[in-house]
């Protein structure tokens, strides 16, 4: 008889735990009065506050509840702590109710309410305006550990894009420079094509060099070919999968780029010869010219960093574009010097060429982008997660 | 309709099952005291980076097949008033005194004896601490007592205790006072 009762109270008492009735007004009451609730280990005095309000408005929700089914609170302390109601899957059911009485539990249901709202937020900035403002990103003025983290991870990914870009940057100019009075921008700086070229010379002899000391112009060319190939692969296979098709492409293209810098600057030099057959006095002189051209490129690329920074927040986060296939975009980048003839290629491939490194610069954007979305959902997960262990 | 009030505190109370015998303990002091020092050196933390309290600390500390769940609340002036919120259903006042800030002394004294009278501490023990006995311009606890007029308490269990939150020295033994006359007397 008595089992038969409590058995009864049990299912009303979770049915009423569950019901808007009682759901309704406890949520409102934590969702409105969560937000000075943090993380902090001092308690602040207004906490003490909320609870007493708390612990009035449940008092009177569950004696409203007894009356109306008629149980007295015998009844439901013995439904309470029946085995059945302490099974785990009621026991979140009856945190709100042991909150009124447990200072601490109440806290933390506070904490993680708090939490939960400013996530909230943060879907909803995102979804409005498809990236967060700077100011949610960068902030400052109250960094946890978690967020500290973030920031390390932002920075990497900030300076891996830079990286990126920057070749994207010399390897455009690079185009533009060989076609000459056809592109507009190389017309703007005709005295840097002598420039561009001598810093292409720079940036494969760090990055290159080991693949071609010893191969003449012809070989080498037919090597650089080959190499981004076989070498895409392993490259990629180090970075997650999610890049991996983003990633072959970019270090096979900028490889085919380095390879094309030197093979340019030969030409424009004057040399005809690779640069470990060159004689010591050509040797300086290209070292020279070299610590005279890196200085310019410095301040270019700072230039370029300034302007890609303030257009970076305004770009809107949209499907990527297709992807280049990376075979194309490299026999754009590697045919070119190999028409060693110095005269000017037809316009219509440039155009394309360049066209493709704008599109691939948005895809790198966006791409930047969602990595940092990824990212920032990833912790926010975890961050719940740990919230709700507790 | 108050009878049923009170019948539901005590059910939800109860609802908590827990077999552990739980004591509520609120620590009061004057600011500068050392009182989160000294919550800090019973739950076994750092007490190096300890800045002013604002708000309130609590620490929830096994001892003696118990659960001591103690609650310190900031001392400066300006919070005071809060104190009397955090009495209720209190089983043990432990209040901190600075043992070597003399000019104080009368200051502490006053909060202590309105904390006596409070309606919710009621025949509550207390425990005294006579903290930074490591000074060397401290004063002993006996001369504390006698300022203090402790032996005219008539009401309530008490105790002094010297001790020095930072080094540790004496808290046990005032951990242990609690242990042994206020928990067996509550069962």
């Amino acid at each position: 008889m008595a089992e038969d009762d409590s058995e009864w109270i049990i299912e009303s008492i979770v049915g009423y735990l569950g019901s808007p009735e009682w759901v309704i007004p406890v949520t409102d009451f934590m969702e409105n009065k969560c937000t000075v609730f943090d993380d902090e280990d001092e308690n602040k005095l207004s906490y003490t506050e909320i609870h007493q309000q708390y612990k009035k408005l449940a008092e009177k929700l569950l004696e409203n509840y007894m009356q109306e089914v008629g149980i007295n609170e015998q009844q439901f302390l013995d439904a309470c702590t029946s085995p059945f109601a302490k099974s785990q899957s009621l026991q979140p059911m009856f945190q709100p109710v042991l909150a009124t009485d447990d200072f601490q539990m109440f806290r933390s249901l506070m904490v993680q309410k708090n939490m939960e709202l400013q996530l909230q937020a943060l879907r909803v900035i995102k979804e409005k305006n498809g990236a967060l403002p700077e100011c949610l990103t960068d902030g400052v003025d109250v960094m946890t550990e978690l967020q500290q983290q973030e920031m390390k991870i932002l920075e990497e990914v900030l300076k891996k894009s830079k990286e990126e870009y920057d070749e994207e940057m010399s390897r455009r100019l690079l185009t533009e420079m060989k076609i000459g009075s056809t592109s507009s921008s190389s017309s703007d700086k005709p005295n840097t094509e002598g420039v561009e070229a001598q810093e292409a010379t720079i940036t494969s002899f760090t990055q290159s060099n080991t693949s071609k000391p010893t191969s003449d112009c012809g070989g080498s060319s037919i090597q650089s070919r080959i190499l981004p190939a076989v070498r895409a692969p392993t490259k990629s296979s180090e970075s997650s999968d999610a890049n991996s098709h983003q990633t072959e492409e970019r270090s096979s293209s900028r490889e085919a780029a380095a390879e094309a810098y030197l093979e340019e600057a030969h030409r424009e030099a004057g040399f005809s010869k690779p640069y470990t057959e060159l004689s010591p006095s050509q040797q300086e002189q290209l070292q020279q010219r070299a610590a005279y051209l890196r200085q310019q490129r410095d301040k270019l690329h700072a230039l370029k960093k300034e302007q890609q920074k303030t257009r970076q927040p305004a770009v809107p986060e949209e499907p990527s574009a297709s992807p280049i296939p990376a075979p194309s975009t490299n026999s754009e980048a590697v045919g070119q010097p190999q028409m060693n003839g110095a005269s000017s290629p037809p316009p219509a491939p440039t155009s394309l060429s360049q066209h493709s490194a704008n599109s691939t610069k948005q895809k790198e954007i966006s791409a930047e982008e969602k990595k940092k979305l990824q990212k920032r959902k990833h912790l926010a997960d975890k961050l719940k997660e740990e919230v709700i262990k507790k | 309709m108050g009878e049923a009030q009170k019948g539901l505190l005590s059910v939800i109370e109860k609802l908590k099952g827990s077999t552990e015998q739980e004591i509520r303990i609120v620590l009061l002091g004057l600011d500068n005291a050392g009182k989160t020092t000294l919550l800090k050196s019973l739950a076994s933390e750092d007490v190096n980076t300890i800045t002013p309290t604002q708000g309130f600390n609590i620490k929830s500390v096994a001892s003696h097949g118990m659960k001591l769940n103690v609650w310190d609340i900031g001392g400066q002036r300006k919070i005071r008033p809060f104190w009397k919120k955090y009495l209720e259903n209190t089983d043990l006042l432990i209040y901190v005194i600075d043992s070597a800030d003399k000019k104080r002394f009368e200051e502490t004294g006053l909060e202590l004896s309105e904390l006596i009278d409070e309606e919710n501490l009621k025949g509550v023990p207390v425990l005294i601490f006579a903290n930074k006995q490591d000074l060397a311009t401290a004063s002993p606890a006996s001369e504390i007592a006698e300022g203090l007029n402790l032996h005219t308490y008539r009401d309530r269990e008490w105790q002094i205790q010297a001790c020095s939150a930072v080094s540790g020295e004496g808290v046990q033994d005032g951990m242990n006072w609690i242990c042994n006359n206020i928990v067996n007397k509550k069962k």
